[in-house]
């Protein structure tokens, strides 16, 4: 009896500490800082919170009690589920409730003065999405900051390489506008799932004259590589590339206040890989320059800026993930390599079948991976 | 204002410190003085442990979910009642120990483990410690943004269980063993009742028993917590306004059960000398 009530006493003591140091460790998502937080007066017969509505997420109530009873703070789920209550709240005091609601939908606030009864209730709305992503070490955050960055300074040789583009063609200089076209279309295209999340600029920047809807002109890059290289330049190519030019600073301008989530990076770069599977490898993007691999080169290039912006949040999720991300980048771009010509690449149509092929079954080998990231990001 | 808040520190205090002075003029009373370092050692964990994760809770974002708090205290408590519940006894064959005067034979009889009295002071302390911190640090953040009404009278409550508990102690010194071991047991019967009831209810909070709407009664007009006379009885007994029927069976078995034990008479007395019959003193004997 003495020996056993010795050992249980020493092994509950040492789980207690365990579990409350492990308890105490549990970090949160977003910082809870306090001008987050929902101001809520609680009085002997009233109960007013600041905002009704919030997004699903860590949310901190402030309750502060103004009445002269002790008072108790409860948010309720469904069926009157507790989600989260601070009690003993007496009067004059502020206390401090935080709690994690992952899922959508109508909660209740309710204050009990008295401490009784089932308190003066309010409704109170959650929405977004469900599973409030957890950032420890803020590796997500941080991903997010460097991507940006990357786009930034795509957009920063964007805009002159365009203008230059533009000149050659308004001066009649064919050549130099042939050199310059895919030059300028690679800042693009190593930004394409950016670029295409403005809906009205993407056509008229990189429409094809096939895919183009009801009542849409033929603009943009493709309009001047098909005078380019197939009819020579027309009475209005000049007109049309000072229009390129201006959407593309009017991409510029709206990029910059962009806000990106890890999620829509991970995203990004399957997108990137996609577009080349659909689009590059089958040699119809760039159909009269046949200029598609620097398309393609430039493609893997954002996708693979984006996983490694990424890396330290995959790595933290997923600890072999990474690797086999490497390995496949590295194949799909010594693949590439071969076909580089000088500054360039080789026009797609001096391919042979098979070397299409192998760069079809690489893209097809890193496409995996690099789907699973969301996912994992996500988690 | 200052009232309600020292209600509050009355009555997270009190029921922590009746139980440490009990253990203390326990051992104080059986010459087990080299025990009480393992009653300091442990209440002193307990504070600092509360402290800390208070600390941790108020000023960072860390948090525990509702329910995981809740199922800590549930848990907690119910390991409380399990160590109480044995003190309960340690007191009762202490008390026929005395009564039969056989003192050579009192150190075999009360064996404790010093690492028994290390955890029922961590316990007693700890089972409501984390959320008394976290109280604390709300009032001193409210006294730093204006008002210091909550952290004083949160402060003058506490002294006044430390008091309370200092004079059942010297009471308790001062009184008949056979008395004091009886009188002290049966309040620990009520108290360890309460934080079964207790601890019952905050597993019900987290869902992890159901029966949280099914009241047994509901006294909150009657004798509501935030008057003094429901502060105390809370402190000491855990008394709710709101009682669910499983907290209130639980209560009724464990009082049933420990409290028949507790006095039933010891056949094992070999001796005939007589202990003087334990009057069951009430708890008015304890100051109020």
């Amino acid at each position: 009896m003495n020996v056993s009530h010795k050992s249980i006493a020493a092994a509950t003591a040492a789980a207690l500490l365990l579990l409350l140091a492990a308890c105490g460790e549990q970090e949160g998502a977003a910082d809870a800082d306090a001008s987050d937080a929902i101001a809520v007066k609680a009085g002997d017969s009233s109960c007013e919170v600041a905002t009704t509505t919030a997004k699903a997420g860590k949310l901190t109530f402030e309750v502060t009690n103004e009445g002269s009873k002790v008072t108790e703070f409860y948010l309720y789920g469904e069926g009157d589920r507790i989600m989260g209550e601070v009690e003993n709240i007496s009067p004059g005091l502020t206390r401090r409730l935080i709690v994690d609601v992952r899922r959508a939908g109508t909660y209740q606030t309710a204050c009990k003065p008295g401490m009784r009864g089932e308190g003066i209730r309010g409704d109170f709305e959650v929405t977004g999405q469900a599973g409030a992503q957890q950032d420890r070490g803020g590796h997500l955050a941080a991903a997010t900051r460097s991507y940006k960055a990357y786009v930034d300074a795509e957009v920063e040789k964007l805009v002159p390489r365009t203008k230059e583009f533009a000149e050659a063609v308004k001066a009649g200089d064919v050549e130099r506008a042939k050199s310059l076209f895919p030059v300028a279309r690679t800042h693009w295209e190593r930004i394409e799932p950016v670029a295409e999340s403005f809906a009205d600029l993407d056509p008229k920047i990189d429409g094809r004259e096939d895919v183009l809807g009801e009542g849409m002109a033929f603009t943009g890059f493709h309009r001047l590589e098909k005078d380019l290289w197939v009819s020579g330049p027309r009475p209005d190519s000049a007109r049309i590339a000072e229009q390129l030019v201006a959407d593309v600073e009017e991409l510029a301008s709206r990029t910059r206040g962009i806000e990106l989530t890890p999620v829509a990076l991970a995203n990004g770069a399957k997108e990137l890989l996609d577009e080349v599977a659909t689009g590059k490898i089958t040699g119809e993007e760039d159909r009269y320059s046949h200029t598609d691999l620097w398309d393609f080169q430039a493609n893997v290039d954002g996708s693979k800026a984006a996983i490694d912006a990424l890396r330290p949040a995959i790595l933290q999720r997923d600890a072999r993930l990474p690797a086999t991300l490497d390995t496949r980048f590295a194949e799909l771009n010594r693949l590439l390599d071969k076909h580089r010509d000088g500054d360039g690449f080789r026009r797609y149509t001096d391919l042979s079948r098979q070397e299409v092929r192998e760069l079809a079954s690489a893209v097809d080998a890193l496409g995996e991976p690099v789907s699973k990231v969301a996912e994992v990001v996500a988690s | 204002m200052l009232f309600s808040s020292t209600l509050i520190g009355l009555r997270e205090g009190l029921e922590a410190a009746l139980v440490v002075s009990i253990l203390v003029a326990f051992l104080v009373r059986t010459d087990r003085r080299g025990a009480l370092r393992w009653v300091w050692l442990g209440v002193s964990i307990a504070v600092v442990l509360s402290i800390a994760v208070g600390a941790v809770l108020t000023y960072t974002t860390a948090q525990l979910s509702f329910e995981q708090q809740e199922l800590l205290g549930g848990a907690l408590s119910i390991v409380a009642v399990a160590f109480v519940t044995g003190m309960i006894f340690w007191m009762r064959r202490a008390s026929k120990s005395i009564a039969a005067e056989l003192r050579g034979k009192l150190d075999d009889a009360l064996k404790i483990g010093p690492a028994a009295v290390l955890v029922l002071s961590f316990l007693a302390v700890g089972r409501e410690g984390l959320e008394t911190a976290v109280f604390f640090y709300a009032a001193v953040q409210t006294a730093q943004g204006g008002t210091s009404q909550p952290l004083l009278g949160f402060a003058i409550g506490i002294a006044v269980a430390v008091a309370l508990a200092y004079l059942l102690y010297r009471g308790a010194v001062r009184f008949d063993l056979g008395r004091f071991f009886t009188v002290t047991g049966v309040l620990l019967v009520f108290v360890a009742a309460g934080v079964l009831g207790y601890g019952l209810h905050d597993l019900q909070e987290a869902r992890f028993l159901p029966g949280l709407d099914v009241l047994a009664f509901d006294a909150s007009g009657v004798l509501p917590e935030d008057s003094w006379y429901g502060a105390l009885l809370k402190g000491v007994f855990n008394y709710s306004q709101q009682t669910t029927v499983v907290q209130a069976l639980a209560w009724i078995g464990y009082v049933a059960i420990v409290l028949t034990l507790f006095l039933r008479p010891d056949r094992e007395t070999r001796r005939d000398t007589a202990p003087t019959a334990p009057a069951t003193g009430s708890a008015s004997t304890v100051k109020e």
